[in-house]
């Protein structure tokens, strides 16, 4: 099949290359833009008719007529027009275009400007974000680029997830796939330094992603590093370092609430409740404090002073026939919680020759090493230590429990100071590349990369012996992983304009990758030696290990077709081809075509005579792409092991049980997107944006569908159903004010998706005409896939309400949907909430005074719940012991004198087990910046080309009713979002 | 020149064209995992398949920390809750619902590892591909025969509990959400066929190396208690004789084992650690789960212990001396309990009345109703917990304990509380005087009261209790016996169910009020979980009456 494509292909090519046989002579020059050589322009003389493209030196050499003129043009400067006026050698200085229609846009397997794009493409300036003290991607990103969704979690070096336009997998994963420089990268986004990006491209529709087939249902990132452009070397060094707080402490109980809680609790269980008594309903060593009137917050306990310090240094440029950028960085976070660390250091050289006229070599190389060593406190272990609880001993050493005896209050910095662990990841990234610009046969090229990609990690974790406990308390472990990938492509170019009016290019591509994994556990316990750790595993006295390996093979190909005509209609086809060794038997290869189309209707002439009006371009396209992110091995049946003992002083028998219900027809799940959208830019580029619209139909759900456990299993991978992604977003940049000495600009994103699932199973059990609901899975038809379904709480019953049978006051009151005087699963639960945010927007504000720059950036995410069972105060249920010497998440609760209608009363025990939600929607000043560069006269004063100062606060304040750590990372009692001030510095030497 | 670069070129490419277009293999190979097919092609494997199936069964004690297997005596007439917040079937309205996750697990345990890991080695033995591993029908019906038994032994559980539920003999290779329920006859019918299967091919006794396997006696004694649910009391009289009169099991009536020299009595010495298997001269065991410190596999789910004295303890460590300090340590000889089930004042005081003093089931070998304060800081080191009345104190700090839950604590007690509530005592699962008890249950039901006394007083003689009369001889009075020789050891609430007799017997002599006012008949049956009728989307799965 391919190969037959690539005659074809070849077939239609050769017999085009016509070579101008003209009376006509050789002009050739040099052509330069303000930072030295530009290459790939392309020159065209317009009476000859001949067309060429300067070499990497930015030297060419055309065939012209004396009295011809030779227009320039090259993506990114302004199109030039020099007369030949007969001389034989034309110098050319282009100068920068300064319309964004003719950026730069990667678009996978090549690049367009702006102007051309078709399909659904935005691009992330990496500028706006380049004084703010960022430490990975997602935390750069949040909020800035409509309908895509970066959520931090507030750790550092942990980076948060991405989700762009809405779920469309039930459980497929929902991770867009990232393109470093044209490659798969199959590491976490964690593993660039944003400060080697140049820039970022979001492929959100079918057209623009299809070209990476099964893997870009999800849509895809483009990540571009940088090169080096200007003839000087050019050095850049950046430093920041800034200083965290806690921008929200989760409410537990205060050491007044916490004996409040002690009697109510003890008042409701009928035992002894004398206020004045309340000593002796403590624990002994909960009495120690309390007449010391020493009271510990368990968030201050595990606290240690977040900060964050980020420097980098790159030097780049270019010589004649090669540019390089080479970049060292490091960057050295503190969580806000004890032991929670992350150091990263990286280095990487961007290197690019031109061998020969038609032949260029180049390696992009990067080396990342994240060094996560630490174990972090424990957040759950605080959330219930009791504000009189005990940490250390006399002698420093931690104790076992908070309160002595209480098994569940065990010291949430015991671990943290006891174990000492490694945990470092290292990522050795580089693409090996040949460009051949095909001898005779103008227009081709062909491009080969091998991409070899190898991640080692390891964590060594030992558990010294705890000085307070006589048995041998010591564990030591080590764990190693190593993964191996490698992505190898062939990929030919063919550019050619026929005429004046037509443009077309072509890419074909062939290509094969390869993702190994294997990994080794070594524990050993009881170690009978204290002093070598970890290095010494054979001390331990019992000795466990364990080993596993897996990987998965791919083959894909592509061909794209982009036609333009008349610089004013565009359309693009595409088609990929994709084999998984992860898929079924009978499911290993899978298509995926796509087709968009461009207008530029402002160039019509009915448009003409609006001045208003610069750019209006009208897109549309509609595709299908795939998501294959199911793990390998999923289609097969499987076992898993187990052990047991038999007889006394027993050996170790290993068991083996089947672990899984394979599925031999396991596919890739299809997303089906139609895109629309509109491109303009009015009133002199003061006002500019792009509205889209989309509707996306994922079909053949890669589900880990629920079954019922008498089946013998869980759940099963399959496919089924359909789910529906339908909304808007809108991006707009205004230029408010454009003086000398005053400008400031305002973009706004804004987006809304509705999710629903349309179909599931299409099985109709009650023949109620209706398909029916997963309710296992929680998954209903017409419904998002990420809903709540439960009870619907009303209020709490009060004493002197009509409270049916085996209910009292303070018990939660639900609503009986069917009025039937009983509460029941069947009958009374619905949809209560969604945990997707349906409205999601980023406002910025750049405003600039003379060398001063201000901006501020909110971000907002709104209709949405999230669930918070801890909210329910009993055991039951949420899992609170308020009998017990333990602490808990401070809702408050009804008692007959406060009559609280919202918080139950403390020996309420749930017995529907429904949970609690609250509303997660949120406003964050999420950044705020000023920067000062100082003037020119300044600069060359103290020989540097540029001195930028910054000051900036990160997530300064939110307005949330959201009741746990953070609204946006969902997280009830979690790590919590850090408030950063921070101090930068860049200079340009 | 120009035209040798060309041709380079040209030939590149067709090498890279070439390699890349070389037909590549997208066959899967799994590097670390085997499939079930190829587990199950050796007698090695079935062995491994076995050892699996008998891990899943000693999860019903391990599986879960403090409900579960401690359900089956909380609220009933053994036991109710210690803590006072503890909410297990104090109120049987509100905690026994179809919502409550807790009673799913007996469920998912049931069907996903238990029945579905049988089933499995049940139909791979059998297949034909698997014909020639086995030397003869033997060889390969021992194999299904120890299946079987558990197969038996989770549907026996499971109608016990739920009363008819979906009956599944075979593996499923596709999603099933039709499941419909069998009735509660159909479910103890077929437990009955595949335990006289077992019965007929399992080995009599097996090596010391393989203690803990299943045996013949061990299909016979569960075979006794399915047929009096099927109310073949002839059948059942039959199955208890086999182990009975088979000459490998004896009640022992004299010490023996590892702890002869300490303090005890014979009764004691059964349940010391490692004296449950028959290499340590206990002749009395014939199912074991097994137990052992310090080596991978001896522990279960949640890398927990035998805790048993975790559950039934009382939390001594919350006992505070009369001047409000600590009164109590925690210690490898007594461990920590929690006081999650407290026995009833009927287990501890009204079943002794008679031979408080004579049976030696209540000696202070076997219950220890005196504590001593052994917190060297207390003031009262050494001198004996005083009485008292508060509800804390006596509920859940300091009742008598039932000896039989102590024993050896796993090695780490000492660096977790919950860990000093685990001992590594194998756990008797059936033990011969279980044998007795129910055959004399057999016995009574067939209108045979003079051997059913006989059977009783078996074990009424070796714990040196007075005994009875044919005349005081009853069902009641066999489930009092019950009690008294296997609190802890038997799922009390299964019993009752079994018998029908859960709810009169809870009203009877269970302590808490909350407990004894919301218990209803309906309460004879536990519901069929929730989440097994909503995943049951194609066919409805009837909910019990009641719920």
């Amino acid at each position: 099949m391919k190969k037959k494509l690539l005659f074809f292909y070849l077939a239609t090519v050769i017999p085009s290359v016509v070579v101008s046989q003209q009376p006509s002579r050789t002009v050739a020059g040099t052509v330069t833009g303000p930072e030295g050589l530009v290459a790939g322009v392309s020159v065209t003389a317009k009476v000859a008719g001949s067309q060429v493209a300067t070499s990497f030196s930015g030297t060419y050499s055309i065939i012209a007529d004396p009295q011809d003129t030779l227009v320039f043009n090259s993506i990114g400067y302004e199109t030039q027009a020099v007369p030949v006026a007969g001389r034989t050698t034309v110098d050319v200085s282009l100068t920068p275009s300064t319309s964004s229609l003719d950026e730069v846009v990667v678009v996978g397997y090549g690049t367009q400007t702006r102007r051309n794009v078709t399909g659904a493409v935005a691009k992330v300036d990496m500028k706006q974000t380049e004084n703010l003290p960022n430490t990975n991607v997602s935390q750069a990103l949040r909020g800035r680029v409509a309908g895509v969704q970066f959520i931090d979690n507030g750790r550092p070096g942990q980076g948060g997830s991405i989700l762009i336009r809405g779920q469309r997998s039930l459980s497929g994963g929902n991770n867009p796939l990232i393109i470093v420089d044209g490659i798969q990268f199959n590491g976490s986004i964690n593993y660039l330094s944003p400060s080697d990006i140049q820039s970022m491209e979001i492929l959100k529709d079918a057209s623009a992603a299809a070209i990476y087939g099964s893997r870009a249902a999800n849509g895809v990132i483009l990540v571009t590093t940088k090169k080096g452009t200007s003839d000087k070397p050019s050095i850049t060094l950046n430093a920041n370092y800034g200083l965290s707080e806690w921008s929200k402490r989760v409410r537990l109980l205060s050491p007044e609430r916490y004996l409040e809680k002690t009697l109510q609790m003890r008042k409701i269980l009928g035992l002894d409740a004398d206020p004045s008594k309340i000593r002796e309903y403590l624990a002994p060593s909960e009495q120690l404090n309390y007449d010391a009137g020493k009271t510990t917050d368990p968030w201050d306990a595990i606290s240690q002073q977040g900060k964050l310090a980020n420097y980098d240094v790159s030097i780049s440029g270019r010589t004649s026939n090669s540019n390089y950028y080479t970049s060292a960085s490091i960057a050295d976070d503190h969580g806000l919680i004890y032991g929670d660390f992350h150091k990263r250091h990286s280095v990487r050289v961007n290197i690019e020759t031109q061998l020969t006229k038609w032949l260029q070599t180049g390696i992009n190389a990067s080396y990342l090493r994240r060094d996560l060593s630490g174990v972090n406190a424990s957040i759950g272990q605080a959330a219930v230590a009791s504000p009189y609880g005990t940490y250390y001993y006399e002698d420093g050493e931690p104790t076992l429990n908070t309160v002595e005896g209480e098994s569940n209050s065990g010291n949430p910095m015991r671990s943290a100071l006891l174990t000492r662990n490694e945990e470092i990841y290292n990522n050795l990234f580089s693409n090996f590349y040949f460009r051949i610009a095909v001898p005779f046969i103008k227009g081709l090229e062909y491009r080969l990369n091998y991409s070899p990609n190898y991640r080692w990690d390891h964590n060594y974790n030992f558990f010294r012996q705890d000085k307070h406990i006589s048995q041998n308390t010591t564990t030591a472990n080590k764990f190693f992983r190593q993964d191996f990938d490698w992505v190898y492509e062939n990929i030919l170019t063919y550019t050619r304009k026929i005429g004046e009016r037509h443009s077309l290019d072509a890419t074909l591509m062939y290509g094969r990758n390869h993702r190994g994994v294997e990994d080794t556990r070594a524990n050993a316990n009881q170690l009978s030696m204290d002093a070598l750790g970890w290095n010494s595993l054979e001390l331990g006295s019992l000795l466990t290990n364990t080993s596993s390996a897996s990987q998965e093979d791919g083959v894909s190909s592509m061909f794209r077709l982009n036609y333009g005509f008349k610089d004013r209609y565009f359309a693009t086809f595409t088609m990929r081809r994709d084999g998984s060794s992860v898929f079924s038997e009978s499911h290993k290869y899978a298509i995926f075509p796509s087709f968009s189309a461009a207008w530029v209707v402002s160039d019509e002439n009915f448009l003409a005579d609006h001045d208003f009006v610069d750019f209006i371009k009208y897109r549309m396209s509609y595709g299908s792409v795939g998501n294959q992110a199911i793990s390998r091995y999923q289609s097969l049946s499987l076992t898993s092991t187990s052990r047991y003992v038999f007889g006394d002083a027993s050996p170790s028998f290993v068991g083996i049980f089947p672990s899984s219900m394979g599925n031999s027809e396991l596919k890739w799940e299809t997303t089906y997107t139609l895109n629309a959208a509109l491109d303009f830019e009015l009133f002199s580029q003061r006002l500019s944006g792009t509205i889209e619209w989309y509707k996306m139909n994922t079909h053949d759900l890669l589900v880990q569908r629920s079954l019922p456990t008498m089946s013998g299993f869980n759940s099963i991978w399959t496919n089924l159903g359909e789910i529906q992604n339908q909304g808007v977003e809108l991006s707009l940049n205004t230029e408010n004010i454009r003086t000398d000495a005053f400008s400031w600009s305002t973009n706004i994103t804004f987006s809304k998706n509705s999710n629903k699932i349309i179909s599931l199973y299409g099985s109709d059990t009650d023949n109620d005409g209706k398909e029916d609901d997963d309710l296992g899975n929680r998954w209903f038809i017409g419904h998002p896939i990420d809903v709540f379904y439960d009870f619907v709480s009303d209020g709490i019953y009060q004493t002197d309400d009509n409270i049916p049978a085996n209910y009292k006051p303070g018990d939660r009151r639900f609503q009986d949907l069917n009025d039937d005087n009983k509460l029941d699963a069947s009958n009374d639960r619905m949809v209560v909430g969604v945990g997707q945010p349906k409205y999601r927007l980023g406002l910025g504000n750049n405003i600039s005074y003379k060398n001063f720059t201000f901006s501020i950036f909110l971000n907002s995410m709104l209709e949405w719940v999230g669930e918070f069972r801890k909210a329910d105060p009993n055991s039951n249920f949420g899992g609170n012991y308020p009998a017990r010497q333990l602490n808990q998440f401070d809702n408050g609760w009804w008692t007959a004198e406060n009559k609280s209608n919202t918080a139950p009363s403390l020996g309420y025990n749930n017995p529907l087990q429904s949970s609690f939600y609250f509303n997660r929607d949120f406003i964050r000043i999420q950044d705020i910046s000023l920067a000062y560069s100082l003037p020119e006269n300044l600069l060359s004063r103290i020989h540097l080309k540029g001195l930028t100062l910054s000051a900036s606060a990160k997530n300064l304040k939110t307005f949330t009713k959201w009741p746990g750590s953070d609204p946006e990372s969902g997280e009830a009692i979690g790590f919590p979002m850090p408030r950063t001030i921070s101090l930068g510095c860049n200079i340009v030497l | 020149m120009k035209n040798l670069l060309f041709s380079t070129t040209f030939i590149m490419m067709n090498v890279c064209c070439f390699l890349s277009c070389k037909q590549m293999s997208l066959e899967e190979e799994p590097l670390s995992a085997v499939s079930v097919t190829q587990a199950l092609s050796s007698k090695s494997g079935f062995d491994m398949a076995i050892t699996a199936l008998h891990q899943a069964a000693r999860d019903e004690l391990t599986k879960v920390d403090l409900d579960l297997f401690f359900d089956m005596n909380i609220g009933t007439d053994v036991a109710t809750t210690g803590q006072e917040p503890a909410v297990n079937f104090r109120n049987y309205q509100t905690y026994l619902t179809p919502n409550n996750s807790r009673f799913a697990t007996y469920w998912n345990w049931a069907y996903q590892e238990m029945i579905m890991r049988a089933n499995t080695i049940i139909a791979h033995a059998q297949s034909a591909e698997n014909a020639s591993i086995w030397n003869d029908e033997k060889e390969r019906n021992q194999i299904v025969a120890e299946a079987r038994f558990f197969r038996a032994y989770a549907y026996n559980l499971l109608a016990n509990l739920y009363g008819g539920v979906p009956l599944v003999d075979t593996v499923y290779n596709a999603p099933k959400t039709d499941f419909i329920r069998a009735d509660r006859n159909t479910i103890y019918q077929f437990a009955k066929t595949d335990l006289e299967f077992a019965s007929q091919w399992l080995p009599e006794l097996v090596d010391g190396n393989k203690e803990g396997r299943i045996v013949k006696a061990a299909a016979d004694h569960l075979l006794t208690e399915v047929e009096i649910s099927l109310g073949d009391f002839e059948a059942s009289i039959a199955a208890a004789s086999n182990v009975i009169n088979s000459g490998h099991y004896q009640l022992m009536t004299e010490r023996f084992g590892r702890h002869t020299n300490e303090p005890g009595d014979v009764y004691s010495d059964l349940f010391r650690t490692g004296n449950q298997s028959r290499s340590s001269g206990n002749l009395e065991s014939i199912y074991v789960w097994q137990f052992e410190d310090q080596t991978p596999g001896g522990y279960g789910s949640g890398n927990r212990g035998n805790h048993n004295l975790r559950g039934w303890g009382p939390f001594l460590v919350m006992l505070k001396d009369p001047n409000g300090q600590n009164g109590m340590d925690v210690v490898d000889s007594i461990g920590r309990g929690v006081g999650w089930v407290r026995p009833t004042n009927y287990f501890l005081y009204d079943l002794w009345k008679e031979d408080w003093n004579s049976d030696i089931r209540n000696s202070t070998n076997n219950i220890r109703r005196v504590h001593y304060y052994n917190n060297p800081a207390s003031s009262y080191f050494g001198k004996p917990v005083e009485q008292r009345f508060s509800l804390e104190d006596t509920m859940q700090n300091c009742y008598p304990t039932i000896r039989k839950i102590e024993g050896q604590l796993v090695y780490d007690w000492a660096s977790n509380g919950g860990r000093a509530g685990q001992t590594v005592s194998d756990f008797m699962v059936f033990r011969l005087a279980a044998t007795y008890l129910l055959r004399a249950e057999a016995y009574l039901r067939n209108g045979d009261s003079f051997s059913a006394t006989q059977d009783i007083n078996k074990i009424r003689e070796r714990a040196g209790a007075t005994l009875i009369d044919e005349s005081i001889i009853s069902l009641d009075f066999i489930l009092d016996e019950r009690a008294r020789e296997l609190i802890v050891e038997e799922p009390r609430r299964r019993t009752l169910m079994r018998m029908g007799k859960l709810v009169e017997r809870t009203k009877k002599y269970n302590i808490r009020p909350s407990t004894v006012n919301t218990i209803q008949d309906y309460h004879e049956l536990w519901p069929i979980p929730q989440s097994a009728i909503d995943a049951n989307i194609s066919a409805k799965l009837e909910q019990n009456p009641g719920y």
